[in-house]
């Protein structure tokens, strides 16, 4: 239950980042009296970073983005993954063939890859359109594009869990008693298959929180957003004199994405009891 | 024969993937319209008659069907056009900076799978002990480490504070270590091996452990042990021989994905490889070598796949029968 306990902790501190953080993230005040790069101090218990920033109040405030990219993320792939993988496994034949055939062609892809280029390039897009105003664009930007190509393992697992459940005693129950094939799908396949979805959702959320946080590690991220990649983008080159501006947010991310992973294994255990012997 | 044909449709249907990605790359680098006058649009100077030399210098005077097939045609002969940054052929740049790429990523994949191996060992014989508890708890939290977060610890420790490794790049600009150009190259691919070794022998590990386990309970097993081999050979010549078969799968995976995170270990280690090339050429819109990178990744890491499923059908029998 360490997992399950990382993540709460996570999510009390994003929730509660304004009454947590002892500064504003936008507060450069320390510049005046402790200057950049000041090592931790009472003050500013993780020191402050290179632009004069309290590292403590970044890191937290680096919460609500962060959830907020694995839910946002996970959110467009799930609901991809599980039409494309339901419809794939539930109606078989050809288009099963066509819908898995699709599915690879995006698990071979190197998404990191992609998605690197596709942020720069919408970046310059969006320029003099009226996209351009709608806050934070290249941090949704981000999201989407974690979702759009995370969906595959997803789809993989709801197709199985579908080919399985549709097989079925209570299905064929539910066929007799006149239910439509809506009602069959939503109401009796799908529940059924939540535990296993639940599980590899819950390792793609750390998934993309890492990838976010890799993206803005190299200079991709969102300059007005206040992440932990963008964090260490700022930090890195002064990891020297000021390690502790870079070590902060990579515990953050490590913390977080170990709870996701250990969340996800105790899941598995616990819908799975017969696993674990 | 199946496996001919096997290989022969494995083959076709990675042909069909590396098209639909070329396909994807040129049409986004395509999207954001001619890349030279973007790069020119921090440079007003700029005369008309000059801009359309350029143009036709890059061929970008041509439609864009006439365009990708012909890029498609001249990467088909490893002709990936001239790099716009370095005004030197990509074709050239990719083997000097891929070959910085696989220096690092293939010792670290050996190291990881040898210690893996003997880690995994040790903790299958001893399952549910402590041994094994500590070896899976340690390989699980080694899992969720992000790559970056060892890298900078790493260079914290050793270049920092002990001094014993350069923190960055391949080669010492100025005085070689023990003026040894092949000394100094290792000297500097210690930290980023290990960062990479690291993250590798978590997954292997984990992965060797529990197929060991699974595998040691078979009855073949007991045969072996009950006509009276050697543990020692009734563990490495008859159980280790069938959990490599899963792990020779995962090889290919994680192959791919240290490919595919390349540019964050190179950037952590200003390595000159083939990721630290990409993302100068992204922020610089190189579209050349954008191009020509993300292709070598996609067809190295759609090659590997192909290889370690044709290996597979070698070296498991049970998939001959398919």
């Amino acid at each position: 239950m360490l997992g399950l306990s990382l993540i709460v902790f996570v999510v009390v501190v994003a929730v509660a980042a304004p009454l947590l953080a002892p500064y504003d993230p936008n507060d450069q005040s320390a510049m005046l009296n402790f200057g950049a790069r000041a090592a931790p101090s009472l003050l500013h218990p993780f020191g402050t970073d290179r632009m004069g920033f309290d590292v403590l109040s970044r890191v937290i405030y680096g919460a609500p983005t962060a959830l907020a990219v694995g839910l946002g993320a996970m959110l467009v792939a799930s609901v991809i993954g599980v039409v494309i993988g339901g419809l794939s496994g539930y109606i078989g034949g050809l288009s099963d063939e066509l819908m898995m055939r699709f599915t690879e062609f995006f698990l071979v892809i190197p998404v990191f890859i992609v998605i690197l280029a596709v942020v720069r390039l919408f970046g310059i897009i969006v320029v003099g359109t009226w996209a351009e105003r709608i806050p934070h664009i290249n941090l949704m930007t981000i999201i989407v594009l974690l979702g759009l190509f995370g969906w595959p393992p997803i789809a993989r697992i709801t197709r199985a869990e579908f080919l399985r459940l549709k097989q079925m005693e209570f299905v064929e129950a539910a066929r007799c008693i006149g239910a439509t094939r809506r009602d069959i799908v939503v109401r009796h396949i799908l529940p059924n298959a939540m535990p296993s979805l639940v599980v590899i959702i819950a390792i793609g959320i750390g998934g993309a929180i890492l990838a976010e946080a890799m993206v803005s590690f190299l200079g991709f991220g969102d300059p007005k957003a206040v992440s932990w990649g963008q964090l260490l983008y700022f930090n890195y080159e002064s990891l020297k004199v000021a390690p502790w501006a870079s070590i902060a947010p990579s515990m953050a991310i490590f913390i977080t994405v170990l709870g996701f992973n250990l969340l996800a294994d105790g899941l598995s255990d616990a819908f799975n009891p017969r696993l674990k012997q | 024969m199946g496996i001919a044909r096997y290989i022969i449709r494995r083959l076709l249907f990675s042909i069909v993937l590396i098209l639909g990605v070329s396909i994807i790359i040129f049409s986004l680098i395509n999207a954001i319209g001619n890349p030279i006058q973007i790069l020119l649009a921090e440079r007003p100077g700029i005369s008309p008659e000059a801009l359309d030399a350029m143009n036709r210098y890059y061929g970008l005077d041509q439609p864009i069907l006439v365009r990708y097939f012909s890029w498609l045609g001249h990467m088909a002969i490893g002709d990936f056009g001239t790099s716009i940054m370095y005004n030197q052929p990509v074709s050239e740049m990719l083997r000097l900076w891929g070959w910085e790429t696989l220096k690092i990523q293939v010792p670290a994949i050996l190291i990881a799978l040898v210690i893996a191996t003997l880690i995994g060992v040790t903790a299958a014989l001893r399952q549910y002990s402590r041994t094994d508890f500590s070896v899976m708890s340690a390989a699980l939290l080694g899992q969720s480490l992000p790559g970056f977060f060892v890298g900078i610890l790493l260079i914290l420790i050793f270049s920092y504070w002990l001094g014993w490794t350069p923190s960055y790049g391949a080669y010492s600009t100025r005085t070689l270590l023990f003026n040894s150009v092949i000394a100094d190259g290792l000297w500097h691919m210690i930290l980023p091996v290990a960062m990479l070794a690291f993250f590798n022998t978590a997954t292997l590990t984990l992965l060797m452990r529990s197929n060991l386990v699974d595998i040691l309970r078979n009855d073949f097993i007991m045969a072996a042990r009950a006509s009276g081999l050697p543990e020692r050979r009734v563990v490495y010549r008859h159980a280790l021989r069938n959990a490599f078969i899963p792990v020779l799968t995962y090889l290919g995976i994680l192959f791919g994905l240290m490919l595919g995170t390349a540019p964050v270990t190179e950037t952590v280690f200003t390595w000159p490889g083939i990721g630290f090339l990409y993302i100068a050429a992204i922020q610089q819109l190189d579209y050349p070598v954008i191009m020509a990178v993300s292709m070598t990744i996609t067809v190295m890491l759609i090659v590997t796949t192909l290889l370690t499923d044709i290996a597979y059908v070698f070296i498991d029998p049970r998939m001959r029968l398919e």
